[in-house]
């Protein structure tokens, strides 16, 4: 508390968002106090020097956009989705396909243990890589 | 843009159609572009950001209420984003890109070179001082100063009670003045 005016209230006041009752409380206690004048005149200071900063954010024009790299994003859910619905289906019709084929047993076990350790290679390669990429210092810096 | 033609907009985008969401993009890419690099400090994230962002809030609208403006929602997206930028990467506040970015406003007639070069100074000063105080002190002040919202927008953007904004400048102003203070910089 600053003579009885908060720091809630002198932070309204000073950025004009104080009611007309809180703003004439804080009048009249600053008429009063000269700390809490003080602290109104630093943080006027700051505010007045964080105004006259302005960031640089390109001049509009079509080449700064990202617009277009928005938009190369947007029909992504949708592509992976087809092609996920897709390699589903083949993967579904494959099985059954190959499940009720005609060839001796030992040559379906053979050729779903290939089958799946390549996945499980593929699966692990993948995650490697995943994590490498999350963890590296330099994923930023362009080569 | 206003909020009726906004409205329509999004409207046509909640139906499917993403070409109606290209004037969104370019009406609130610089503002957003702003707090994105006021936050994270440097260009590239930034831009990371929005385009995260964008890309978020199409994904969302769905769930998006049409009777609430879509800047707010949208800003308060980006923020989400920022934060989770600033988290899962080492995209800290880069003090030397944003220095580069800089700009002056454009100087009073009656101020000279003298002047100009003083408040360059002040500049560098006050992002040095922004670079030191925590996240979430540098986003309210982003959010208040450089953005110019108000305390019920800044609210809603940051998922705060509207009485917990004055606090959190508070707060968020003694943290710049105390950083500001161990860089020597005076204040009357």
């Amino acid at each position: 508390m600053l003579d009885r005016v908060s720091h809630e209230e002198l932070m309204r006041y000073l950025d004009g968002e104080a009611s007309p009752d809180e703003k004439a409380h804080v009048e009249r206690a600053l008429e009063t106090s000269t700390e809490l004048r003080r602290e109104l005149t630093v943080y006027k200071a700051m505010k007045d020097d964080l105004l006259t900063l302005k960031l640089a954010t390109g001049d509009g024009q079509d080449r700064h956009s990202v617009w277009h790299a928005v938009s190369r994003q947007l029909g992504r859910p949708l592509a992976w989705a087809l092609v996920i619905l897709g390699s589903l289906v083949w993967a579904v019709h494959g099985l059954y396909v190959y499940m009720t084929s005609p060839i001796f047993l030992w040559e379906k076990l053979a050729t779903s243990a290939i089958a799946i350790g390549i996945l499980i290679l593929l699966a692990t390669v993948i995650w490697e890589r995943y994590r490498t990429s999350i963890s590296d210092p330099y994923r930023d810096v362009q080569r | 843009m206003g909020p009726d033609v906004e409205r329509e907009l999004i409207r046509k985008c909640k139906a499917g159609d993403s070409r109606f969401y290209e004037p969104l993009v370019r009406a609130y890419e610089p503002p957003g572009l702003r707090l994105a690099l006021g936050m994270l400090g440097n260009m590239d994230d930034a831009r990371d950001a929005l385009q995260g962002a964008f890309v978020k809030a199409f994904e969302a609208l769905a769930r998006f209420d049409l009777r609430r403006p879509f800047g707010p929602w949208f800003f308060q997206i980006l923020r989400n984003q920022c934060r989770d930028q600033l988290r899962s990467r080492k995209a800290r506040f880069q003090l030397e890109a944003l220095d580069e970015r800089l700009e002056l406003r454009p100087a009073d007639p009656e101020t000279g070179p003298e002047r100009y070069r003083e408040r360059a100074g002040a500049k560098e000063l006050i992002w040095e001082a922004l670079a030191r105080i925590g996240d979430e002190h540098r986003e309210i002040l982003v959010l208040k100063e450089l953005q110019g919202f108000r305390y019920g927008e800044i609210a809603t953007i940051l998922q705060i009670p509207e009485g917990t904004v004055a606090s959190r400048l508070y707060h968020a102003r003694r943290a710049l003045k105390g950083a500001l203070q161990e860089l020597g910089a005076e204040y009357p």
